[in-house]
């Protein structure tokens, strides 16, 4: 047997203790157990025709574990000016990719509580992925925070760890209809009918069933209903449905891709209604609306946030600034800030409960109103079932490329352009 | 009427494209019995090589639908060299797996590269005009990507039943070892029917950023009704993949506006699946 010398022991001795103080070796688990962090898992549409979207709600979540992670003086958020939360404890973030479909969400859901040993869940922007992923950490009793899935499904279910920042398309399809009157008041409209146009998803579904419950409550017809499948090639038929019903007014739940075609499509086909509202969706996405330019204007819809609201938000702009680092430049729009305020006020639940306590922090997020200065509303606070009631929006119009704020009046800096122009007249 | 004429007309504008995307997967599975599950994926760069060309170099797509048609041409004879190539004479599944594994890898470099927002392309030369003839209307874009189509599958077919090369295609797919005895160069043949493959799709993905928008996920449902297409026409008959990609748009566009829009799909896979059931080689197969 070949004899190593002492020094080469000691040396071998000697790189072994800094090894296992960097973190390898048998110590590693025991160090790194030792270390304060809370695992978050997010799940969000990162590949497929919602892709940006998901991307953006990703980087929403990231901007504020940076915040809540280090000292921000200059930012006006809560937990901004501290490092840490829980004397110390960090939060690192663990991604996952649903693909905008739900059972992977579902799957990947699973993943982070049982394999990657997340404390909570973040997401998922699509309402059908957040529907299966939200049932996997109800059943865990693990809390899911929900930035952006607007179906108002979501927060009747009566679950107990399910907490949605977002409006849902319940109420806004009661601020739609409320337009809609007010239109016809201010503007002497004369809207009576409605046609509904929506992606045939969790999502699509109960907007239009939303949106015909308001419509039949106000007085409204709705004379024509055209579900779509997403990703389609093309909505020929969709529009040419819509056309021949020529309804005053047109509700859509149109996300992605789908949007700009739809977009394209009416401006083929020369048709448009009198008003156009859009529930969560394309119209909302600032990418998508740069890219159809001019062909976007006078399209309406509800949204927690565009850089436009700047005034009525003034706290943001300084979290957009690092958002901006992580998006090439793309600001916040209604859906991705909602997901950083989801991350914003669960870790001041945490806080606030002293606990990692599941129990206590549930507890917690329930009995309180949360200061949020990234909502619209200023606060924050959940009822039974978990939807947050003091969530609003405002319903906007997109005059040369801005969102103008129209509806309520109190809050409006432009006035609505009704009827919207023909394409042919811009 | 009116409506009716408008509604088949649309439907027919798409078939054609349809048929010309269908017509490269036919020829590669004709000749080579190959399925190329990254055919939908080819459609996407190409619409990538039609919008930077036109973004950054101001090309119109009119002109780029000949580099992208030369691209795909390349990245389909690449493809042959480096990957399938390695399948000839395997199981047909292997060629089937590794095409899905390209298809996945092109989606996600384009997803990485361009990330995945939808590029649309202003101010072409097409752009939003249309003619109108009464009331009915032609979208000018979907009207030239219909009748280049229409060009295209008559070039490939006059080729293939009027040329030498066409005749060595010919007897290549029908046997061969045969047509090696006869002094054919089959592996050329192979190389040279991917690249031709890949630029028909090269070629329609080239157009289409004039009207669509272009994201990583553009060419899914293009390969998914191309293959129906295919199936539906016979596999190996570009006759047959022209009067399917036709039926296609055409059921697709009047069944989404007589019956239901969200039905227009279901009467598109229930066509095909009648067709199938009731004559399984398809319409012009042997």
């Amino acid at each position: 047997m070949k004899h190593r010398s002492p020094r080469l022991k000691s040396w071998i001795l000697f790189m072994a203790v800094i090894g296992m103080l960097l973190g390898f070796g048998p110590g590693a688990g025991s160090l790194l157990a030792a270390e304060k962090i809370i695992k978050i898992g997010t799940i969000f549409p990162l590949t497929g025709p919602v892709a940006t979207a998901g991307q953006r709600c990703q980087a929403a979540v990231q901007t504020a574990v940076e915040i809540i992670n280090n000292k921000h003086p200059e930012i006006k958020v809560p937990l901004a000016k501290q490092e840490g939360i829980l004397n110390g404890y960090k939060i690192v973030l663990v991604h996952a990719d649903s693909q905008g479909k739900a059972d992977v969400g579902k799957a990947e859901a699973e993943r982070l509580l049982n394999q990657e040993g997340v404390w909570a869940l973040i997401g998922s922007y699509n309402s059908s992925v957040s529907k299966p992923a939200s049932f996997v950490a109800e059943r865990m009793k693990k809390i899911f925070m929900c930035g952006s899935s607007s179906s108002a499904a979501l927060t009747q279910r009566d679950m107990k760890y399910f907490f949605r920042l977002a409006p849902t398309d319940a109420t806004e399809s009661v601020d739609f209809v409320e337009v809609l009157k007010w239109v016809n008041k201010k503007k002497k409209g004369s809207v009576k009918t409605i046609g509904v146009i929506y992606e045939n998803s969790e999502f699509g579904k109960h907007a239009a069933e939303e949106a015909k419950k308001a419509a039949e409550a106000g007085g409204f017809k709705v004379i024509t209903d055209v579900p779509f499948t997403p990703g389609a090639t093309n909505l020929d038929s969709e529009v040419q449905t819509l056309k021949k019903a020529n309804p005053d007014a047109v509700l859509g739940a149109v996300l992605g891709a789908d949007y700009s075609l739809w977009v394209r499509t009416m401006k083929k086909a020369n048709w448009k209604p009198r008003i156009i509202i859009n529930y969560c969706s394309g119209y909302q996405d600032p990418v998508i609306t740069k890219q159809l330019g001019a062909d976007a204007d006078f399209f309406m819809g509800s949204s927690g946030y565009s850089p436009q609201f700047a005034s009525l938000m003034p706290a943001v702009a300084a979290v957009e600034k690092i958002f901006m680092t992580k998006t090439n430049g793309v600001p916040f729009d209604g859906n991705s800030i909602q997901e950083a305020v989801a991350m914003l006020v669960l870790a001041q639940a945490i806080e606030k409960a002293g606990s990692l306590d599941t129990e206590k922090v549930v507890k917690t997020l329930y009995e309180n109103t949360w200061d949020s200065p990234l909502s619209l509303g200023g606060k924050v606070a959940f009822a039974k079932g978990g939807q947050n009631i003091k969530a609003q929006s405002i319903v906007t119009q997109l005059q040369r490329g801005e969102y103008r704020r129209i509806y309520p009046e109190k809050m409006a800096d432009g006035k609505i352009v009704f009827p919207m122009k023909p394409w042919d007249k811009k | 009427m009116e409506t009716f004429v408008q509604v088949l007309i649309d439907g027919m504008l798409n078939g054609m494209v349809y048929a010309l995307v269908a017509a490269g997967l036919c020829l590669i599975w004709g000749v080579m019995d190959v399925i190329n599950f990254a055919h939908g994926e080819y459609l996407m760069v190409a619409m990538y090589v039609s919008y930077w060309l036109g973004f950054l170099l101001k090309v119109d797509p009119l002109l780029s639908v000949v580099a992208a048609g030369v691209f795909i041409f390349i990245l389909g004879a690449v493809t042959y060299q480096l990957i399938i190539r390695y399948t000839i004479g395997r199981p047909g599944l292997v060629a089937l797996l590794a095409t899905f594994g390209l298809a996945v890898f092109l989606k996600n470099l384009c997803m990485n590269w361009f990330s995945p927002n939808f590029l649309i392309l202003s101010d072409t030369w097409l752009g939003d005009k249309t003619l109108q003839l009464g009331n009915i209307i032609f979208p000018v874009p979907q009207l030239v990507a219909a009748l280049l189509a229409l060009v295209v599958i008559g070039l490939i077919y006059a080729m293939i039943n009027t040329t030498r090369f066409g005749w060595a295609i010919q007897a290549t797919a029908l046997d061969r070892d045969a047509a090696e005895l006869m002094g054919i160069n089959t592996e050329r043949i192979y190389l040279v029917i991917f690249g031709i493959g890949g630029a028909c799709v090269g070629i329609a993905g080239g157009i289409m950023p004039s009207y669509l928008a272009v994201h990583p996920e553009v060419g899914s449902m293009f390969g998914l009704i191309a293959f129906v297409c295919v199936a539906m026409g016979g596999f190996g008959s570009i006759p047959g993949a022209f009067l399917a990609g036709l039926l296609v748009g055409s059921v697709e566009a009047l069944a989404g506006f007589y019956i239901a829009p969200v039905f227009k799909y279901i009467a598109v896979f229930g066509l095909y699946l009648t067709v199938v059931f009731l004559r399984p080689k398809g319409i012009f197969g042997w």
